[in-house]
Order: structure tokens, then C-alpha cells, then sequence
């Protein structure tokens, strides 16, 4: 049985192709301004992968903030249980899974069969969030892509005193004009950016194994901020992005 | 006219730009009174019909000018008020009105612009925005509670000055021993000997002992209620009874809000409630809901198969009162709250409530601004799960629309349904149309 997973993120939409627990094929498109279409284009994408046909697949279940605009799903489930399931489904031993999406984080905490017991998820602000870090990337005239490798020459971390996207974008401007160099005002975003997602996870509560899941996940430069800062091993699977639509896909029953 | 119909009456009587002449003219409530009577029949039930006229009446009568307006804080023991027959009026009752009919904002701007910070609860906030254009009915004078809402004397001493009338604070102290309940009861003579001045006649102990035991009857019928309530499937849902805020807040001591109980239970005993045709998840609510029209309750209670089975705000902590000898009674009475105690005591009874209800389920509704009910809340969460309760701290706004993601507050709900669907091995993530009914 054929099964597919989207989620529909306020950024990237994701489509998943599962069959027998073997992802088939997965593909990840920009959202825009139309949910519906994105989760057409994935859609689409994923089956040209696969070589299969949309009446080759049994079930759809949509996931994410647009998943009610996915007339194709049989059923809509939210992205928490579908990056639980996801998380479980990578690393049984995963307990605590920290997605960092484009407007929103979340900490997601697992029990022993992998279902959700609790979470939290901080769509308030964008402090912290993956648009956070793209503000800062255009501020510092880089592709969000590359913050992570930029990072690598750092030898300190600038400081960055503001969380708010607004005040935080005019302080790296000028920290570029005092002349700090690129990667020290990186790592200091980096490590603002645990520090945000620090405070989550301890309302939450700290159990290892974690498992970091989203776009911001790719960064490896918040990965090892936030593992410092945690005093944890953080695991991040080989495609993070694709966490939600594949713990969706699971779900497609 | 439907109920709904009805609200669209009352916010188009209020719209526009006379809304403070409206508002405050007692022919609108005789006016008022008339429409409601017209809409009778299309209540959901006798009981609701009977606490919405009681409420518009006391309203016309506040407006009236009549007899002295007592304004008083939510916890406050309003029987005082009611054995002197002076009129109780509840601003915090008031806020959720007007939020309900969706004049919020603008009052919350008011209050804004006068300097009170968006960090206060917006109950508070609507008030004084409210107060200060002249949309509730002046007071002669303000009584508030120490207990619990520590926000309510400060806000009510400044719209004491701002009425230029006099403002009493009941100071109750954080234990509930017998010097506490001497000095509670103590205050509360003074207090009741104060309003009478008011009417300037003398206080009757008569009057006093018929308020108590109204009271006590509100009590009974609220207890007999809550019995009635633990018939799976719920037979009230508890966004309704929480639409009975008035009469918590203003109504004890009066024979209108013990005959709404009673009214209420015979409707159930007698089958006319009926219950949802599928109760997937029974939930218990902890303090109190958006009363501004928004997606989370409709969501919760009609499309997505949950059912508030009960709420804290319903739960009888108190022992009943005695007529004999009324201000030691109700000093008891204050001093009994669950929530005014140290937080095992608000855990204790969540448990005993959450067990007694069979829910599967608790839901902490955390209202912006509340230090008493979301200042434990983690502690509170972090006990109930351990005695194996899933808990969702939903945060939100009773009355400030703006403070609440909507898209957000759902997903949170939903995510935490089927965490509770898991539980119950029912298959994650319905089509949710199915279960309205
Ligand atoms: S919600 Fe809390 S702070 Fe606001 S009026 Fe009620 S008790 Fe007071």
C-alpha cells in the first residue's frame, strides 16, 4: 500500500511517498501565497519521483498550518502528532523532538511507544523561528543556506541583545558597520536562537534522546549551539524538512 | 427570534454612535425585556432564558438610579449586597457582555490611552475602558476582594476616585484559621453597616438571613446540578455554564439565581437536556472561556466530538451558610476557595473533580493578565500529569480578541485531541463535520 503525507508550512511545503515503511520519494516546494496550489505542486513532484500515479496511492493525510486547504486529503492531522510519529518512526529512542519551522518552533514530547504525551509550540513571535533567521541572512547579504557554513570561522560569538526580529535585524546592521566581522555576528544569532529555543524546551522538560526536526534543523551552526546549551547530543535526520510529511504518511491508514 | 437573532438585536441596539445614551438609558432594558420575552421559545432552555432576563433586569435596574449601585469584585461576597436590597453589579460580568457582543475593542483602546498597561487582564482593562465612556451604571461605591483577583481593589480604588465614591477593600488573609475568619467576619459587619448608609437606613438582620439563605438554596440547586452533571453523555455542556458567570459573580444571595439551578435541574432530571449523540472526549475546563465570538468554543464543543463534561468555575467549595450567623459564615466561605490555598489544594480538587466527571482529558484555559489561575498553572499541570491526567495549558484571552492566534489556539486544541485519541486507540485526525449534531 502506497500512503503520502504533505505538510503545508507557512514557508516550504513537504510530500512524502510512503510504501511498506520505505519512503519512496519526498519532494519540498516553496508555499507562497496559496496553500492549495503548493500541496498540488508537491504532490505532483513526489509522484513524477516515484513514477506513480495519483490513483496508485490509497490514502493522503495533510499536515501542517494549511493542511485544511488540501482537497486531495483524506484526513487532516496536525503537524505535532505527524512530527511525533515521523520522529518515532526515525529513532524509536527519541523523546523530546525540537522542530524549528519557518514562523513557528515547537518541543514535542514522546513516551515510549512513540506516541505525543505533550508539547508546546510558540507561534506568537518570530524571535527564534526560521523567519528570524532569514531577516538576519538579508541583513548580512547571504543566502539563509549559508549561515551555518559561515559561521565556521568564528572566534567568538557577537552579542545580540534583542530577540525581536525588528530591534535584532537593526543590531546586526550595526554591528556591521562597527566593523565585527560576519561569522562572530552569526554564532551570536545562533546562539540566540538556542537560547529561545532553550527556554521551550525547559518549560517542557529536557529527555534525552532529542531529535531536531525543520528547516533550521540544516543549520548546523544552531544545532551545536543548542546542543551546548542543552548539555545534550542533538540527532538530526538525514532530511529534517520532511519529519512532518513523513509522520503524516505514517498516519495515511 | 433566535438566541442568536437576539444578540444581533442587542448589538445593533448598541451600535453606532449613541451607544452611551443607549447603554445607559433604563428604557433600553424595558425595551430590551420585551425582545426577550419575543425570543423566549428559541433559548436552548428555560434556565438560560430565566438568567439572561434576571441579568438585563438587574442591568435596567443598576441604570435606573433608583437605588445605589454596589459595584463588586468578582470573588466578593455580593449576599451583603443583596440583604440590604441594594443593587450588585458585577464589571467583570459586564466586560464579557460587551466583549460578547463584540464592543472590546474599543474600550480596551480607551483604557489603553488612559495609561493602563496591555499587560493587565482585559477584564480589567475593559472596565475602566468601559468606565470611563460611560458605559456602565455609576456607582455608589465599590467593594473588592483581596482573594484571589489581586488586580480588582487596585482597579477598583482607581475608578473610586474616578466616581468620586467611596471604595471598601475586604482584606482577606492567605490562611484560613480562626483568627483569619474573625477578622474576615469582622470586616464584612463593618462593611454591610457601611452599604446600608448607602440607603441611608438602618441595616435589617432580616434581610440578611433571606440572602443567606437564598444562597444556600443557589448552593443546593448548584450541588444538585453538578450530581446531575456526571450522566454520560454530558447533559450541559460547560460553555453554558459558563455563560452563568453573572450569576456566580452577582447572584448569590438573590432568589432569581437559586430558581436558574433549580430550573436547570429539573430540566435535566426531567430528560430535557439531552446530551451529544457522540461524546469522544470529555473535558474538564479550568477557569474561564473566550466570551468574544471566536472559532475555539464553537470548534471545541461542535465540530470536534469533545464536550466540556465539566468546569472548575462550577465546583461547590463551600459549606453552606448559616442565617444565624452570617458574617463568621461567609468568612468561612471565602476562606474556603480551593484556589486561594497553596496549590496542592487547587490539585486536590482538579483530581477529585476530573475523576468524579470521567474526563479524559483537562484544559487549562490560561486568560493573558490572570496571575491567580495561570501563576501555578505549570506546578498544577506538571501534578496532574504525574497522577496520569494529559493537561493542555491553552493560552488565551477571555475578552481581547487581539490577543489570541486563532489559526494557532486550534491547532493546539486539535493536537491535544489526538493525543487523547491515541489514548483511546481511536484513529488520529478525523474529518471533524461529522460529529456536529
Ligand atoms: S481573569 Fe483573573 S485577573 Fe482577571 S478579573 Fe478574573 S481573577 Fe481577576
Amino acid at each position: 500500500m502506497i500512503t503520502a503525507g504533505i505538510d503545508v508550512g507557512s514557508l516550504t511545503t513537504e510530500a512524502v511517498l510512503l510504501q511498506d515503511r520505505e519512503i519512496l520519494a519526498y519532494s519540498i516546494v516553496k508555499t507562497g501565497s496559496r496553500a492549495r496550489l503548493a500541496a498540488e505542486q508537491a504532490f505532483e513532484e513526489v509522484l513524477e519521483k516515484a513514477k506513480i500515479k495519483f490513483s496508485d496511492v490509497s490514502f493522503v493525510v495533510a499536515t501542517g498550518y494549511g493542511r485544511m486547504g488540501v482537497p486531495f486529503a483524506s484526513r487532516q492531522v496536525t503537524e505535532i502528532t505527524c512530527h511525533g510519529r515521523g520522529a518515532a518512526f526515525l529513532s524509536p529512542r527519541v523523546r523530546t523532538v525540537i522542530d524549528i519551522g519557518g514562523q513557528d518552533s515547537k518541543v514535542i514530547r514522546l513516551d515510549e511507544q512513540g506516541n505525543v504525551v505533550d508539547f508546546l509550540m510558540n507561534d506568537k513571535c518570530a524571535a527564534g523561528t526560521g523567519r528570524f533567521l532569514e531577516v538576519m541572512a538579508q541583513a548580512l547579504e547571504l543566502p539563509v543556506t549559508a549561515l551555518g557554513e559561515a559561521e565556521r570561522e568564528a572566534r567568538r560569538a557577537a552579542e545580540i541583545s534583542s530577540m525581536c526580529t525588528v530591534f535584532a535585524e537593526s543590531e546586526v546592521v550595526s554591528l556591521i558597520a562597527q566593523g565585527v566581522p560576519r561569522a562572530e555576528i552569526i554564532r551570536g544569532l545562533h546562539r540566540a536562537v538556542a537560547a529561545r529555543t532553550t527556554a521551550l524546551v525547559s518549560r517542557l522538560g529536557l529527555v534525552p534522546e532529542v531529535m531536531m526536526t525543520g528547516g533550521v534543523a540544516k543549520n548546523p551552526g544552531v544545532v551545536s549551539a543548542l546542543s551546548e546549551k542543552l548539555g545534550v547530543e542533538i540527532f538530526v535526520p538525514p532530511e529534517p524538512q520532511i519529519v512532518g510529511a513523513l509522520g503524516a504518511a505514517l498516519l495515511a491508514r | 427570534m433566535a438566541v442568536m437573532e437576539f444578540r444581533k438585536f442587542l448589538r445593533d441596539l448598541f451600535e453606532g454612535e449613541h451607544r452611551k445614551r443607549i447603554l445607559s438609558s433604563p428604557l433600553t432594558y424595558q425595551l430590551v425585556e420585551r425582545a426577550l420575552k419575543l425570543a423566549r421559545g428559541s433559548f436552548p432552555s428555560q434556565a438560560s432564558y430565566m438568567m439572561a432576563r434576571f441579568a438585563l433586569a438587574q442591568t435596567g435596574r443598576a441604570f435606573s438610579r433608583r437605588v445605589p449601585v454596589v459595584w463588586t469584585s468578582a470573588f466578593f461576597p455580593v449576599e451583603i449586597v443583596w440583604g440590604l436590597n441594594l443593587c450588585p453589579f458585577s464589571p467583570e460580568v459586564a466586560a464579557a457582555f460587551l466583549a460578547s457582543l463584540g464592543f472590546a475593542e474599543e474600550a480596551l483602546d480607551r483604557a489603553e490611552q488612559a495609561g493602563y498597561s496591555r499587560d493587565l487582564c482585559s477584564f480589567h482593562r475593559l472596565i475602566a475602558g468601559a468606565a470611563l465612556l460611560g458605559y456602565l451604571p455609576p456607582p455608589a461605591a465599590l467593594v473588592a476582594s483581596t482573594h484571589l483577583c489581586d488586580g480588582a481593589p487596585l482597579l477598583f480604588q482607581n475608578l473610586a476616585a474616578f466616581f468620586r465614591v467611596p471604595f471598601h477593600v475586604l482584606d482577606v488573609p492567605y490562611r484560613a484559621d480562626r483568627d483569619a475568619e474573625a477578622y474576615v467576619a469582622e470586616q464584612l459587619a463593618e462593611l454591610w453597616r457601611a452599604l446600608a448608609d448607602l440607603a441611608e437606613r438602618k441595616p435589617e438582620p432580616a434581610g440578611l438571613a433571606e440572602a443567606i439563605q437564598n444562597s444556600n438554596r443557589f448552593r443546593a440547586n448548584l450541588l444538585e446540578v453538578n450530581e446531575l452533571r456526571c450522566r454520560v453523555p454530558a447533559p450541559v455542556r460547560g460553555s453554558e455554564m459558563l455563560n452563568y458567570l453573572y450569576l456566580f459573580f452577582a447572584g448569590q444571595g438573590s432568589r432569581e439565581a437559586a430558581e436558574v439551578f433549580a430550573c436547570l435541574a429539573r430540566e435535566i432530571g426531567r430528560g430535557e437536556r439531552e446530551g451529544k449523540k457522540e461524546e469522544r472526549f470529555r473535558i474538564l475546563w479550568l477557569h474561564l472561556k473566550p466570551f468574544y465570538k471566536g472559532e475555539l468554543m464553537d470548534f471545541i464543543e461542535n465540530k470536534s466530538g469533545a464536550v466540556l463534561a465539566f468546569e472548575e468555575m462550577s465546583h461547590v467549595y463551600w459549606p453552606p451558610l448559616s442565617p444565624g450567623d452570617p458574617f463568621p459564615s461567609l468568612a468561612r466561605k471565602v476562606l474556603s476557595h480551593f484556589c486561594y490555598k497553596p496549590l496542592e489544594a487547587r490539585t486536590a480538587t482538579v483530581k477529585m473533580l476530573a475523576e468524579k466527571y470521567r474526563v479524559d482529558g483537562i484544559v487549562h484555559f490560561s486568560h493573558w493578565g490572570c496571575r491567580q489561575s495561570v501563576g501555578g498553572s505549570l506546578m498544577l499541570k506538571d501534578a496532574l500529569q504525574r497522577a496520569g491526567w494529559p493537561v493542555l495549558l491553552l493560552d488565551g484571552d477571555c475578552l481581547d480578541a487581539r490577543n489570541e492566534a486563532t489559526g494557532g489556539i486550534l491547532t493546539r486544541v486539535q493536537a491535544f485531541l489526538e493525543i487523547l485519541a491515541e489514548r483511546k486507540n481511536f484513529r488520529v485526525g478525523e474529518r471533524h463535520d461529522h460529529c456536529r449534531n
